[in-house]
């Protein structure tokens, strides 16, 4: 910045630094960081192994067998009942361990993706939600459709018990009528009790007639209930509050045994390790959010944009969203470190993938009785796969964190 | 200056509690904070009014909640003679449009992720209906009102200085054309050359687009030096209001007295020439204020009387307003 | 405030030769201070003014070694204390005078004091290391202390906690503690910017009866011009890492001679000015401190520069013999604003 011809003082016709965007700013900070850049390498192969794997190299788990040469040591030569090079020795049933460890890449790839998709999208929805209205006040339509879907997500219990689905609409009605009667009239909130109550004990009864009158008494009193609960719109704050406390319970069960449950209750499959995955997650994200966007929401940007005179969409999306994405980012790719090993854990334990499909725990499960009798190789290159997946992506994680979010110093 | 007589804004005892919730699992409304207790100005049209006061005084939220950033607890505030306080939410944004708001630090002011330009056109996304072009044309005319090089549209915020960043601020806050524009201590963070830079632009911009000013500072000769008239608050209420000189050179209130003379002055002879009056003791938390008087914790002047009861604001002549029981 | 230096004995407490300290961070070296040389005489009040990034506060780190030694580095000079070039000591001894002969108080009282120990327990935790007294004599003298400093129920207010205290409340405190083993110079750097005017008068007029009580240096460092008119003896005028103008209070505000100062002068209001004045602001920004200017660091925002001013560097000269100096090339035209 040495001025070599300055005409005059016109000197607002340069910025002080030099244009570079803040993403591109921590894209070289974290190229520049070698443990950062391994880590980034080790993703790489990873992925491209796993996404080439699976569209190029045929594998159907179903019919791999040769128990000619089962157990057999790594080799670099081909071997008598085999035509293949068994780099990396096979397993319990002949089957060469090298492919199914490339191929059970895909299979951790595609548990660790989805499942922290699904944590990510809905804990980070949830997490801002609760964030923003939780010192911002709703407007009309947040609030009804809050108590709409609130009204149906309650109702859905009598509704289940009494076999009258219509039930649901019953009752997000009578959750959108709380909003509305509290915009449009001026009714004191005891008379909204009573009236809540009354109307939801009646819907209870009326629905629960048609199956058997035992069953309208419970559903009445479960009316009676939820009618006080929708009887006064929820604010924000309590909004927020019951969201983070539900997010409290869950991550009060320790988490791996909780998707343990979670899968034996919907049955094996590997989909199924995913949606239990993704749903333990979810609490984690929601935290994340929560805290990223109060902070957030306290910077005089976001004051600035309410004077502005900008709708909450619009600041939830262009303001907020934007300035939270750093630590979302960064969790999301420890997530997947940590998706890849439930998933081997799952598969240890005979949960999740179902053999014969190729996943890096399931192997190690199936395998590790084998070790006492010499057979390391089964149990060493599946555990070494998780290992450096997870490793890789714990470094490009921290990596992240330190580009995304540096420490200034003076 | 004050060019016709007519009053933009008029605030009517003005109240705004913040409320203290204690518990742990169901909080109960404890007590409050009276950041903004029972104040009533106007703010004349083309003029500047200064508020001043220290920490605590409630000048910052009479400001935002003048803007409906904050919800009043009670009073009225009526923006050319509307009252905003029965508006709705669509009214109130479109009443936004004429009142606008530049922010004290240019560092959290400014979204860090968005360009100069979609921060600067933001009020113009939201207010009016012009395309691209029409946008981008007034964003590089806002630009070059503020001082700044048009060319900077796509710059972020962080290749900027702080004074820099402050323009780009007086540019959004332009943008849709306001009558009325808060200024919540917009120089206080940057250096002394610079604050004459932006001080400067101020005052150009209200005689080129006859803007109204309500100049919220602590630093009471930059006060002086840009507004009209003076507001003087202590926790919450107003010590005292009258025009810039008379306030500056008969002021009546023990309050604006102190702060007067605790102001630096930057000339060796004047300082050592001018009668020092050095408050005893802190200022009180606007959580618990005194009863009788808020200021009688710390006054040289205060007798019983003030620890009893309330001083009444009243009019003492020729526009100067006074709350105390010895003044006047 | 009187105005004549109190010369105790000739020699200076302070004197400081050519200081350079830079911070290598990955932009570049940052050049904070330029090769700055005064001194200081003890009882003398000295004002250290400038902007954010002219190097007042780093200075002041430095002379107390309190730079972070990577990225900061004391590249190079002398600063004479007591007979002892500071930058040679060893850590030990360094430590030995800090808080002891040359204490500081800093501009954040809340990050200053540690918030787990008691105010009184770090009052008397220096009184311990440095005066090696007992706990119990510790304590008495730490109550002395915070009763000197105009902390009332002095006494009690030993067991309280720094979020106890109100922020003029803890300035005291942070004075207090840096009274504790009275020491000879005291730095205080931007004591009363965080503080309401109000408490920052108070602070101020505590300061100066200390100072005359005590008789200790005082080095106060500010951005505002106004607080030191009343309370010093001399100013420095900071800019860019330099020293652009020294002098008494009078001849710098009176006989003011470099374009800085006078351009930083005029762009405060005054509180007698007549209404409608139009307040000077000096033009640009300051220089980036990775690249200085090859010439005078003030070139490119001077109204009065010219060519000469671009590639030769003024360095700090006499002015008259009353110890008025300034770094300009003109100073002797004696300009005024507006002629060029």
């Amino acid at each position: 910045m040495t001025e070599t011809n300055l005409r005059s003082i016109d000197v607002e016709d340069f910025a002080v630094r030099e244009h570079r965007s803040l993403w591109l700013d921590a894209w070289h900070r974290l190229t520049s960081n070698r443990t950062a850049m391994i880590g980034l390498v080790v993703v790489v192969i990873f992925i491209l192994s796993a996404v080439l794997a699976h569209f190029l190299w045929d594998y159907d788990p179903k019919t791999d067998l040769n128990y000619s040469v089962k157990l057999l040591a790594p080799q670099l030569t081909t071997s008598e009942g085999s035509s293949l090079i068994h780099i990396f020795g096979t397993d319990k049933l002949g089957r060469d361990i090298f492919r199914r460890v490339v191929h059970g890449g895909w299979n951790s790839l595609r548990v660790g993706l989805v499942a922290v998709s699904i944590s990510l999208v809905i804990g980070s929805i949830l997490g801002l939600l609760s964030g923003f209205f939780e010192y911002i006040e709703m407007n009309a339509i947040e609030s009804l459709v809050l108590m709409l879907l609130l009204g149906v997500i309650i109702g859905a219990l009598p509704a289940w018990i009494a076999r009258q689905p219509f039930q649901i609409v019953g009752y997000g009605v009578l959750g959108a009528g709380s909003v509305l009667l509290k915009q449009y009239t001026d009714i004191k909130k005891r008379y909204r009790f009573v009236i809540f109550t009354m109307a939801g004990a009646l819907m209870g009864v009326v629905f629960g007639i048609f199956s058997a009158p035992l069953v309208a008494l419970v559903c009445g009193i479960l009316g009676l209930a939820i009618g006080i609960l929708l009887a006064n719109p929820i604010s924000g704050n309590l909004f927020s509050n019951i969201v983070m406390r539900i997010m409290d319970i869950i991550l009060s069960f320790p988490s791996y045994l909780l998707a343990i449950a979670i899968v034996a209750f919907l049955g094996p499959g590997l989909e199924k390790g995913m949606l239990a995955i993704g749903f333990v997650g979810i609490p984690i994200y929601a935290r994340l959010a929560r805290s990223a966007v109060l902070s957030v929401s306290q910077k005089e940007y976001v004051l600035a944009a309410n004077a502005v005179g900008e709708s909450h969409p619009r600041i939830l999306f262009r303001h907020i969203l934007p300035n939270i994405l750093s630590p979302i980012i960064v969790q999301a790719t420890m997530g997947l470190a940590n998706a890849i090993l439930s998933a081997a854990a799952l598969g240890f334990l005979g949960l999740g993938a179902v053999p014969p499909e190729p996943e890096w725990g399931a192997m190690l499960g199936e395998s590790y009785k084998y070790l006492s009798s010499g057979a390391w190789w089964a149990v060493l290159f599946p555990g070494l796969a998780i290992m450096l997946s997870v490793l890789g992506f714990n470094l490009l994680g921290d990596g992240l964190r330190d580009a995304l979010d540096p420490k200034i110093r003076i | 200056m004050s060019g016709e007589n007519s009053v933009l804004v008029q605030v009517k005892n003005l109240k705004k509690y913040f409320p203290v919730n204690q518990g742990i699992l169901f909080k109960r409304h404890v007590k409050d904070v009276k950041a903004v207790d029972d104040v009533s100005f106007t703010i004349k049209k083309g003029e500047t009014l200064g508020l001043v006061g220290e920490t605590g005084c409630g000048k910052t939220t009479v400001g935002r909640t003048i803007l409906h950033l904050y919800k009043p607890t009670s009073g009225q505030i009526l923006f050319d003679n509307i009252d905003l306080t029965g508006l709705g939410e669509n009214e109130m944004r479109r009443m936004r449009q004429r009142m606008q708001m530049i922010f004290q630090d240019p560092y959290a002011s400014l979204n860090p992720r968005m360009t100069v330009g979609s921060i600067i056109s933001a009020p113009l996304d939201v207010h009016t209906k012009l395309n691209k072009a029409q946008k981008r044309e007034r964003v590089q005319e806002l630009l070059s009102i503020v001082g700044l090089n048009s060319g900077f549209v796509n710059r972020y915020p962080h290749e900027f200085s702080g004074g820099q960043r402050q323009r780009v601020g007086i540019a959004r806050a332009l943008a849709v054309n306001p009558d009325l524009v808060i200024c919540d201590e917009p120089i206080s963070s940057l250096d002394v050359s610079i604050q004459a830079q932006v001080v400067n632009l101020l005052e150009e911009l209200q005689d080129r687009l006859g803007l109204t000013y309500l100049f919220v500072a602590h630093d009471l000769s930059m006060v002086r030096h840009i507004s009209n008239r003076m507001v003087v608050m202590y926790l919450g209420k107003i010590m005292e209001l009258a025009d810039r000189d008379e306030i500056y050179q008969i002021p009546l209130h023990p309050y604006t007295r102190a702060l007067l003379s605790a102001v630096p002055i930057p000339d060796p002879d004047k300082a050592s020439r001018r009668e020092r009056i050095i408050l005893e003791g802190d200022i009180p938390s606007p959580l618990n204020p005194p009863k009788g008087c808020n200021f009688n914790t710390r006054c040289p002047l205060a007798t019983e009387i003030c620890f009893q009861s309330e001083p009444a604001y009243v009019d003492v002549g020729s526009n100067h307003f006074v709350a105390c029981h010895h003044a006047g | 405030m009187d105005e004549h230096i109190q010369v105790r004995d000739m020699k200076p407490l302070l004197k400081i030769n050519d200081l350079k300290t830079q911070f290598h961070t990955e932009d570049g070296i940052v050049n904070a201070v330029n090769g700055i040389t005064y001194d200081m005489n003890p009882g003398e009040v000295l004002g250290v003014v400038g902007e954010s990034g002219c190097g007042k506060s780093v200075h002041a780190l430095s002379i107390m070694r309190l730079i972070q030694i990577p990225p900061g580095e004391i590249a190079n000079g002398e600063i004479w204390f007591n007979g002892q070039d500071l930058l040679k000591l060893s850590d030990n001894d360094i430590r030995k005078i800090r808080g002891r002969d040359i204490a500081m108080v800093f501009q954040d009282p809340m990050s200053s004091l540690n918030p787990v120990y008691t105010v009184g327990f770090q009052i008397v935790e220096a009184l311990k290391l440095h005066k090696n007294m007992r706990t119990k004599e510790a304590r008495e003298k730490a109550a002395d202390l915070l009763a000197l400093v105009g902390i009332p129920e002095a006494r009690k207010r030993l067991d309280n906690y720094p979020h106890q205290f109100s922020g003029g409340m803890r300035q005291r405190a942070m004075i207090a503690m840096a009274l504790s083993c009275d020491p000879k110079l005291l730095i205080a750097d931007e004591p009363t910017t965080a503080l309401d005017v109000t408490i920052q008068a108070q602070i101020i007029d505590l300061v100066i009866k200390l100072q005359e009580e005590l008789g200790m240096a005082v080095m106060w460092i500010t951005h505002d011009l106004g607080i030191v008119a009343e309370m010093v003896h001399k100013i420095n005028v900071m800019y860019a890492g330099f020293i652009v103008e020294r002098g008494n209070v009078r001849d710098i505000y009176k006989g003011t001679l470099h374009p800085y100062t006078k351009g930083l002068l005029g762009s405060l209001p005054s509180i007698d000015e007549a209404p409608g004045t139009k307040l000077i602001s000096i033009p640009g920004l300051p220089p980036d401190l990775v690249c200085l200017p090859k010439g005078c660091p003030f070139y490119a925002r001077c109204v009065y520069r010219e060519d000469r001013c671009k590639y030769e560097r003024p360095s700090l000269e006499k002015a008259d013999s009353n110890g008025h100096l300034v770094a300009c090339w003109r100073w002797k035209e004696n300009l005024t604003e507006g002629v060029k």
